[in-house]
């Protein structure tokens, strides 16, 4: 069987913004559907986001040049481009250098902001809308699945997400160094620019109660309070209102410093000394530095919370090296999943599984009924050897016949292997939400195959 | 090896291992190894219990003399902070809870030779009200030592900018090493009020003791005054943060000489 898994794509790396705009994919669903229709592929998938565009395909009994040729100009046509173009700004990859791929991206490798979580539920949706179409079959199947329990062994084994990379997030967990919970404190908006905006809607994700918006003009105030949630009041006003809140994040154009470090000595009074947390993004500053010297006041300008991204990122950066080790482990565990993807291999571990299975309960019994000598023993073995390999007879037979048919081979085959569980895998409980949590143990089965027997007598 | 000198070279082991594991967890980021420390204070704290009850199951007497006082401290450490992690979820303060309970669980075993007298019927009276509230400060306060401590450390992380990555990832945050310098404030200062003054009380049941004023009551008494400042800067002025977290751990060293000069003065009692 000559199959191949190629990938074509292109992302911030490999092209620019107008060519992502160029080729980037509109209509999903139906590029897919014209992917199987017009290129000779057996199973497809598209991923379009801002950054990348990527195309995994099946391809079967055909030249690898010429199912690459015709899916780059179905790709250009679709997007009216030229496919010149578009060979100057793609990536090729094909087995396992795509399997590698698809790993990476899915554990946010390959991401501008690396270690990000949305590139995972773009994933995920682009697969389902390629399984609800049809396009993704056995192989794109398996491989999305592994991809998303790669991703989540990266996030679960290494810190590759742990930590804030962007200012309004490094703000966020800055402020649960020194508040805690955030549940319950209240934030002042002294500007209403949009990084400071996005900061205070991070916040009130975070459990933040309660916003107040102040600015000079009161009507952008009240604008952001409607969007926002939150009171708006006049920057005038500042003064008396600021022992009310424990988180100021300040953005406006003044010249001068907005706050000072001895109205900040007052207010503290005011507040019996609870902790206030200065967040400062405006250029030039709004509050005095030497806040900072205040005993329970914090204040982090642009410049700081930059540096404790850049620390954050470097920080990714280490993890990646880790992470990079587990899709590499992964690749090769879905290599040999690929390759066992032939009638010989399955019915070899078929036949292994049972035999085990059947010489293990012969043990067991063995040990129940005493010492027996060796002739017995090695008749019992033959016995229930040849039992085992009777019993798989009838299945292999089926497997046989139905590999014989045009493209059915590695649906039945991984079927069989799912039901005989030949790879060892665990399906995690959260894996099928509209299945009933039954209980797998061999006592149950057990359970189960004598309530059936029962029943049908 | 008696079943006592096992017991207690278990509970050392126990409580060791635990400080070791937490130490190495912290460290190295590694949660199963601070949980597995936990635990096994979890178990040390259990065989400490068991081993209070047995001397006490023995021989009611060992109240008024020997090794019980270290012991009680090392066994009443613990018990604050398991409170301390049940209320707050103050893991982190493991860092002190455990290395200072196995130290004061050694040292009752070296620091033995203290006797007390006083009439039978007034021991129970006399653990209530003066050992038992001097005990319970000293743990509420050693928590706030550790508190204290990481407070002030992590603080000025906070304020030079140094970085998320060196705030620790499971670091409890500022306000919450502050609640337990509130607490060790307001339950510890006035248990110490009364642990101090039934001292008074105490010269006046017990046989033959006249009351004078010597260097260790003066001592104690100079503790007292800086406790009762922290407390009134804390709950008067309301003061929070870095200042109540350093007279803290003043309050904690004076108490800490207190107790070593309370020690020496009563071994070399005749």
């Amino acid at each position: 069987m000559n199959r191949k898994i190629i990938l074509i794509g292109l992302n911030h790396r490999t092209a620019g913004v107008e060519v992502r705009e160029k080729f980037a994919l509109t209509d999903v669903e139906n590029f897919e559907k014209g992917l199987m229709a017009h290129c000779p592929v057996n199973e497809c998938m598209a991923l379009s986001t801002c950054n990348r565009v990527e195309i995994i395909a099946i391809t079967e009994n055909v030249p690898e040049r010429d199912a690459l040729d015709s899916l780059i100009q179905y790709w250009a046509g679709v997007c009216k481009g030229s496919p010149e173009l578009l060979v100057d700004n793609i990536y090729q990859y094909s087995d396992m250098e795509a399997v590698h791929q698809v790993f990476t991206v899915a554990c946010s490798l390959d991401s501008m902001v690396m270690g990000e979580p949305q590139i995972l539920g773009q994933l995920k949706d682009a697969y389902r809308t390629a399984v609800e179409k049809g396009t993704a079959r056995t192989i794109i199947n398996r491989l999305l699945h592994k991809s998303f329990s790669v991703a989540k062994r990266v996030r679960t084994e290494t810190a590759i997400a742990s930590s804030a990379v962007s200012i309004s997030f490094a703000a966020v967990e800055l402020a649960k160094k020194i508040f805690g919970d955030l549940e319950g404190t209240k934030a002042m908006l002294v500007g209403a620019g949009e990084m400071a905006e996005l900061a205070a809607t991070h916040l009130l994700h975070n459990g933040v109660q309660d916003v107040i918006i102040a600015n000079r003009t009161l009507s952008r105030a009240k604008e952001l309070a409607n969007s926002m949630g939150g009171e708006p009041i006049q920057i005038e006003n500042l003064p008396d209102r600021l022992h009310e809140v424990d988180i100021v994040i300040s953005s406006t154009g003044s010249p001068v410093a907005v706050i000072k470090a001895k109205d900040v000595k007052n207010v503290l009074k005011k507040r019996k000394n609870k902790p206030m947390f200065f967040i400062d993004i405006a250029v030039p500053r709004d509050i005095d530095p030497d806040v900072n010297s205040l005993d329970n006041v914090y204040l982090y300008d642009i410049d700081d919370l930059k540096e404790v991204v850049d620390e954050n990122m470097a920080q990714r950066q280490e993890e990646a090296t880790k992470a990079k080790a587990v899709v590499e482990l992964e690749t090769t565990v879905f290599g040999n999943w690929l390759n066992s993807l032939e009638l010989q291999p399955t019915i070899v571990d078929m036949v292994d599984k049972t035999e085990d299975v059947a010489l293990r309960e012969l043990n067991k019994t063995l040990k129940r009924i005493g010492p027996v000598d060796e002739k017995s023993r090695k008749a019992l073995e033959t016995l229930v050897l040849s039992v085992a390999r009777k019993s798989l007879h009838e299945p292999i037979c089926f497997l046989k016949r139905r590999t014989q048919e045009e493209g059915s081979a590695e649906r039945f085959i991984d079927m069989a292997r799912r039901m005989f569980n030949l790879d060892d895998e665990s399906i995690p409980p959260e894996a099928h939400l509209d299945r009933k949590p039954d209980a797998c143990t061999s006592e149950d089965i057990e359970k189960l195959i004598d309530i059936s027997k029962n029943k049908e007598q | 090896m008696g079943l006592f000198e096992s017991l207690h070279i278990f509970i050392i082991a126990l409580y060791a291992l635990g400080t070791v594991l937490f130490l190495v967890g912290v460290s190295t980021d590694n949660d199963k190894l601070k949980r597995v420390a936990i635990w096994l204070a979890v178990a040390g704290f259990t065989f400490n219990t068991i081993d209070l009850a047995l001397v006490l199951g023995r021989d009611t007497a060992a109240l008024n003399a020997g090794k019980f006082y270290f012991n009680i401290l090392a066994w009443c450490v613990l018990a604050v902070y398991f409170f301390l992690w049940w209320r707050l979820r103050l893991e982190f303060l493991a860092i002190t809870a455990l290395p200072l309970a196995l130290l004061l669980f050694v040292a009752s075993l070296a620091l033995g030779g203290i006797r007390i007298v006083m009439p039978p019927e007034l021991t129970v009276l006399f653990f209530g009200l003066h050992i038992g509230s001097l005990v319970l400060t000293l743990g509420v306060l050693m928590m706030a030592f550790g508190a204290g401590l990481a407070f002030i450390y992590y603080n000025r992380k906070l304020k030079t900018k140094a970085g998320l990555s060196s705030l620790g990832k499971d670091v409890p945050s500022l306000d919450k090493f502050d609640t337990v310098n509130r607490w060790a404030v307001v339950i510890g200062f006035p248990l110490f009020t009364l642990g101090l003054f039934s001292t008074f009380f105490w010269y006046w049941i017990a046989p033959g003791k006249i009351f004078t004023w010597d260097i260790m009551k003066i001592g104690s008494l100079a503790v007292w005054f800086l406790y009762a400042f922290l407390f009134h800067q804390r709950v008067v002025l309301g003061w929070r943060g870095r200042k109540p977290a350093i007279l803290a751990i003043w309050v904690f060293a004076g108490m800490c000489v207190s107790l070593i000069h309370h020690t020496i003065t009563f071994r070399a009692m005749p």
